[in-house]
């Protein structure tokens, strides 16, 4: 475990984030949003040249930026990631944001590819929980928070969403259960429903469909910011929809 | 509902610019209008306990004004930026202004810095739909400066900064409001022991006002987009609220910030208690049911505020009003006259 004696005393312009799927839409949006707070950010995507694009610009905020491209259910990648924290020997934020939306178009659970629904749980279910496995250390040390992105679609039932709607409610329960085990650690898990947004992913949910009256990720931006002023310990455990009508801290 | 519909002419003669008891001695010195389903009525503030019945409940907003307005220096020069809604440490919705009198927009960029006391400003992102607003993160908690160097949020019809006191009701506790929740500044030790003698109970909940909104953008009122403000409902306020409605009184808000507190935290099985931050707009497709009455000021047009009175008595009969009230000279904004809405 990497010694971090001087947490405590870190100014907020020191703290440092990890976010999956962070080359475009909503995992971009909120680097931007970070890094223009001068966070240091460690981000991820599996398309390295959009990666290197998108920290090129963010770099231009002044804020440190690591890019790291791969594929989260790579061993190797997430240990090429945890060996970037390491460096830094910090991280408060770990945003498991990189998702699978499955086989296109969505079949039928009944028809529903096995290969493809194994991926799709990888990406979505198992590569979050081991992020959380491999940076559990630094996130102890700094009472971090961990935000796994969920959507509608785990609570929703529509035919046609099983495989990527089962492994986002898999998801909400991982971070409801590790939520409860990871309490006495001082580490928090919150999962967060962005809400339907005009992104990459939502417009290949709706092939050929116009989604133009969808918001842009940015709609999102008052939530993080509302999220960053919360102590994980009070939050931890709950579902949030940033787009919601009130963002409740329990009792 | 079209943003036309909340329209209406606005005598600028009307516009309240100086606390009244700065020339009256009293803060109750006001005007009272009473609009019920029988009508409208003329009267005066300390008038209030008579339009109110044993039983009846008056919940206020606890929140405190702060000096939430700053002087910044930038590439644009020296100008004004006003806080609006605390997120973070450090984080914070704010305003540029060219001055108290003159909005902007100001020609901001993202990343662009500012001073403001001892503290370095950046401009994170601007509030999305509200460009106007923006995000700004500081290299050191401001609440300080505020204490320092700040003065209350004032506008062009307000010539004079007028002392911190004036921007402070008698319920007001917990500092956070950007501006003053106003519902309640007329009500003074005198009225409130007017109220209690008459059988009128009080509750409180906590809203922390942002800056006020100006007119309403989108073509229609519910696509207008709102920025939150954070809340807090008490259990003891959420017991109070629904015993008040189980025996068949009024629950009474004072202040529009009241309603938006009291309608996050309803539920089907009435009020409870619930903080967090709301975003909840309260229009006519959002119906009231938290209260049965509200008393407040008098409001601009093509604003959200009107579109909440819209919702509580319907909007023909809101129309009515402010055209009573223009016509017999009642004043506008936070110093301005009262106004007394009752559902029944």
């Amino acid at each position: 475990m990497a010694k971090s004696s001087t947490n405590d005393t870190r100014r907020p312009t020191e703290r440092v984030a990890l976010i999956t799927g962070a080359s475009r839409g909503l995992g971009y949006t909120l680097a931007e949003f970070l890094a223009r707070q001068r966070w240091t950010l460690i981000l991820t995507a599996r398309h390295e040249g959009r990666l290197l694009e998108a920290v090129k610009r963010l770099q231009a905020t002044g804020a440190s930026i690591t890019a790291v491209p791969g594929d989260v259910t790579q061993e190797q990648h997430r240990r090429d990631l945890v060996a970037a924290v390491r460096r830094i020997r910090r991280l408060d934020l770990l945003i498991n944001n990189a998702s699978e939306l499955g086989a296109s178009p969505f079949p039928a659970l009944v028809e529903y590819p096995l290969e493809a629904l194994r991926r799709v749980h990888e990406v979505n279910v198992v590569a979050p929980l081991a992020l959380v496995h491999e940076c559990l250390p630094n996130l102890k040390a700094s009472r971090g928070l961990v935000v796994n992105i969920t959507s509608d679609a785990a609570r929703g039932g529509y035919p046609g969403w099983g495989g990527y709607g089962s492994s986002k409610a898999a998801l909400e329960l991982v971070s409801k259960t590790l939520a409860n085990e990871l309490r006495d650690a001082g580490v928090g898990v919150v999962a967060v429903d962005p809400g339907d947004l005009r992104t990459q992913m939502h417009q290949d949910a709706f092939p050929g469909q116009d989604i133009s009256d969808r918001p842009l990720p940015e709609v999102t931006l008052p939530f993080w910011a509302w999220l960053e002023g919360q102590d994980p310990m009070r939050v931890t455990g709950q579902r949030f929809e940033a787009q919601g009508t009130v963002w409740e801290v329990p009792a | 509902m079209k943003r036309q519909e909340l329209a209406f002419e606005q005598p600028k003669e009307l516009f309240a610019s100086t606390p009244v008891e700065m020339e009256h001695g009293l803060r109750d010195a006001v005007r009272l209008l009473v609009t019920r389903p029988s009508g409208h009525r003329h009267a005066a503030f300390s008038d209030l306990p008579t339009f109110l019945s044993t039983g009846d409940l008056l919940v206020a907003n606890e929140s405190a004004t702060l000096a939430a307005s700053l002087e910044a220096h930038g590439p644009s020069g020296t100008y004004t930026l006003d806080l609006s809604t605390r997120y973070a440490e450090g984080l914070w919705l704010a305003e540029p202004r060219w001055d108290p009198a003159h909005p902007g927009p100001m020609p901001i960029e993202a990343g662009e810095e500012a001073r403001v006391g001892d503290a370095t400003l950046r401009y994170v992102a601007p509030y999305p739909g509200i460009p106007r607003l923006w995000f700004i993160t500081a290299d050191r908690p401001l609440e300080p400066i505020l204490e320092r160097a700040g003065a209350p949020i004032h506008y062009g019809y307000v010539p004079k900064v007028w002392p911190m006191e004036a921007y402070q009701s008698l319920f007001s506790r917990v500092p956070g409001s950007a501006e003053m929740p106003s519902a309640a500044r007329p009500i003074t030790p005198k009225i409130r022991e007017a109220l209690e003698a008459a059988g009128i109970q009080f509750a409180s909940v906590l809203l922390h006002s942002g800056v006020s909104s100006l007119e309403i953008e989108a073509e229609t009122v519910e696509q207008q987009a709102v920025y939150p403000e954070p809340f807090e409902v008490s259990q003891a306020t959420a017991d109070l609220i629904n015993r008040t409605h189980e025996s068949g009184h009024r629950v009474i808000a004072i202040g529009t910030t009241v309603v938006r507190a009291l309608e996050s935290a309803w539920t089907p099985d009435g009020v409870r208690p619930r903080q967090g931050f709301t975003r909840l707009f309260v229009h006519p497709g959002n119906p009231v049911r938290s209260v049965d009455g509200l008393l407040t000021g008098f409001h601009d047009p093509v604003t959200s505020h009107l579109a909440m009175l819209a919702a509580l008595i319907g909007l023909p009969r809101v129309m009515e009003a402010y055209r009573e009230a223009i016509a017999n000279g009642y004043r506008w904004h936070e110093f301005g006259d009262s106004h007394l809405i009752l559902r029944n």
